[in-house]
Formats: structure tokens, C-alpha cells, sequence
């Protein structure tokens, strides 16, 4: 975490409006592409909600890439894991609970037919369980496995698996969480 | 591992920070530049358009001051044409006058001329007349005499000092 601010206050240092930098030109094609990618799910009523969201992004990306440098992912704790799904929990129905006010909110659980609305209610706590368990089980998962395969063969073979288990199923994870947690943010919104 | 505990609450919180600081430090900054940027690049978009406008109207408004001076200056040298020609046929009718005028004025006086050339003659043949009847009365009428006569006349008033070839 301290590395991410660190980083981002050294990158982000001197910018400038005219004749961006390779390093700038690079920031700024990372951050817009992330920005684009919420912004074309929320649309321009979830605006403000979009440096949480990169900030969510950067912080289970960070985390599931870490495994790489031989930490242990603190993703692959459920209590990082359900404080992140807790989290998207407020923010989805607080984006939802805003952009409706009361009335309507409440009523939105009777959409789009009253007897779903049970199914609604218990959506509530499946949603964060879902997110939570998906991203534990993810990585705990691929730790697991990549710590058998290093007790095996501890050289040359961690290679190729590690480049599955940790870059891409710890980016897809990523990708995942905050997809479906801007989908259903904009889901509430609606 | 799979309990939870208050490893739940200090993740959240450091998440809140987290995103606080990536906000103030990260996100805020990049897209605050590139905001300013497209908003820069609009600005001078904006500003090109109008630029461009305002060329186009002034060559529209160049191009009328061209079409019109060179309407003015083929009127000017319409007029000039016209003028010459005004002045010359002026001028010629002018000499035509005038020549008519002194050929008038020529035949007038060399018929005056011719007039009192006539007028001389007649009154020379007169006086040469009686001069004739006169010497015929003081010589008295003869055949001589009158031939005589006769041809002084002639001599007198012959085709040498015929000033009339008719």
C-alpha cells in the first residue's frame, strides 16, 4: 500500500498539460484506459465513483501480482477478501440509494415483478458473499497449487504455472471484481 | 485463515486510506490533466474555428473589394472610350465645318471674283464701244474707216484680252 502511494505521488509528481512524458503519456494511457473501461459501464451519473473503483482495481491487482515476488497474496485471506466485498456491498446500494432516493430504492426490490422480491432482498448478502468467496477462493486456489508444484519441481516448472495462476487468473480476478461491482452499481442506478 | 476476525475491519480501513490517498495522489491529478487537456484541445479547436471563419469572411470580403475595383476601373476605361470617341467625332465634325465653311467661302469670293471680272469686261467693251462710236463719229463713216474700226475692236477685245474662255 505504502509502495502504491509512494509510486503514485512520485509518478504523478510533475505533470503537465502540454508535451506529456513517456512516463505520463504511460500513466496517463493506464489510468484513462481504466477510467473509460468504469465509465462505460456506470455512465456519466457513476462518475464519482470511479477513483474508488481504480483504486479497488489497483489494490487486487497489486495483490494478486505479488505472489509473483514471493509474497503470500493477502488476497488469499477471507477477511481481505469480504472487506473488499463488504465495501462494493456499501457502495452498491449507497450508488443505488443516491441516485433513486428512499422511496423509489425501496421499491426497486419489488422490480421487476413483486414476488422477486424476496430473491432481491437475499441478493443483498449474496452478492458480497459471491464477490468475496470468488476472490478467495481464486487465489487461494492458485497459491495452493503453486506452492505444491514448488514443493515437487522447485525450479524451471514454477515458471509457466506461475505465469497462469498468478499473472492471469490474478488479473482476471481482478478484472472480475470490479466489473461486477460497476455492473451492479449500475444495476441499483437504473 | 477462513474465520474472520478484525482482519475485516483494519482491511476496510486501509482501503479507505487507501483510496484517499490514491484519489488525492493518483486518480485526481491524471484525470484532472487530462480533463484540462481535452478541455484545452477543444478550446483551440474552437479557436481554429473561428480563426477560419473570420479568413473566410474576409476573403469574401476581399474578393467583393477585387470584383468591384475591377468593375470600376473597366466602367473608367468604358467611359474614357467613350469620351475619345465623343471628342473625336467632335473634332471631325468640327473640320468637316470648317472645311465646308471655307470652300463656301472660296466659292462665295470667286464668284464675286468672276462677277466683277464680268462686270470689268462688260464695261470695257462699253467704253471700247463708244470709244468705236465715238472715233466713227469724228472720222466720219467709211468702208475704210470702218474696217479699221472693226478691227482695232477686235485687236482690243479679241481672244488675247478675252478674260471669259466663253
Amino acid at each position: 500500500m505504502a509502495v502504491l502511494v509512494l509510486l503514485s505521488v512520485i509518478l504523478v509528481r510533475n505533470l503537465k498539460v502540454e508535451n506529456p512524458g513517456k512516463k505520463q503519456l504511460a500513466l496517463e494511457a493506464f489510468i484513462g484506459f481504466l477510467n473509460a473501461f468504469f465509465e462505460g459501464i456506470l455512465g456519466d451519473e457513476g462518475k464519482r465513483y470511479i477513483p474508488y473503483l481504480i483504486t479497488v482495481a489497483l489494490y487486487i491487482g497489486c495483490a494478486n501480482l505479488i505472489g509473483l515476488f514471493g509474497f503470500k497474496p493477502p488476497t488469499k485471506d477471507l477477511n481481505v477478501t469480504a472487506g473488499l466485498a463488504i465495501m462494493s456491498l456499501v457502495l452498491i446500494y449507497y450508488a443505488g440509494f443516491r441516485q433513486k432516493g428512499a422511496k423509489k430504492f425501496f421499491m426497486g426490490f419489488a422490480e421487476p415483478m413483486p414476488i422477486v422480491t424476496p430473491i432481491n432482498i437475499m441478493e443483498i448478502a449474496i452478492r458480497p458473499v459471491s464477490l468475496c468467496m470468488r476472490l478467495f477462493g481464486n487465489v487461494i486456489g492458485a497459491f495452493v497449487i503453486m506452492e505444491l508444484i514448488k514443493m515437487i519441481v522447485p525450479v524451471i516448472i514454477p515458471i509457466p504455472f506461475s505465469f497462469y495462476f498468478d499473472v492471469f487468473d490474478g488479473l482476471i480476478q481482478t478484472y472480475v471484481f470490479v466489473f461486477l461491482t460497476s455492473l451492479f452499481m449500475k444495476e441499483q442506478m437504473e | 485463515m477462513i474465520n474472520l476476525g478484525w482482519g475485516l475491519v483494519w482491511t476496510i480501513i486501509n482501503l479507505i486510506v487507501l483510496y484517499l490517498l490514491l484519489k488525492k495522489f493518483l486518480v485526481g491529478p491524471v484525470l484532472g490533466v487530462m480533463e484540462k487537456r481535452k478541455a484545452m484541445i477543444a478550446q483551440q479547436l474552437e479557436n481554429a474555428r473561428v480563426t477560419q471563419q473570420k479568413a473566410e469572411e474576409l476573403k469574401g470580403h476581399y474578393e467583393g473589394a477585387l470584383a468591384s475595383a475591377k468593375e470600376e476601373s473597366a466602367q473608367i476605361l468604358e467611359d474614357a472610350k467613350a469620351d475619345a470617341k465623343q471628342v473625336s467625332e467632335r473634332m471631325m465634325k468640327d473640320a468637316n465645318e470648317q472645311a465646308a465653311k471655307i470652300i463656301e467661302a472660296a466659292k462665295t469670293t470667286a464668284e464675286q471674283e468672276k462677277r466683277n471680272a464680268m462686270q470689268g469686261a462688260k464695261a470695257e467693251i462699253a467704253g471700247l464701244a463708244m470709244e468705236a462710236a465715238r472715233k466713227l463719229l469724228e472720222n466720219g463713216s467709211s468702208e475704210e474707216g470702218n474696217q479699221m474700226l472693226y478691227d482695232q475692236f477686235l485687236a482690243k477685245a479679241g481672244d488675247g484680252n478675252d478674260t471669259d474662255i466663253h
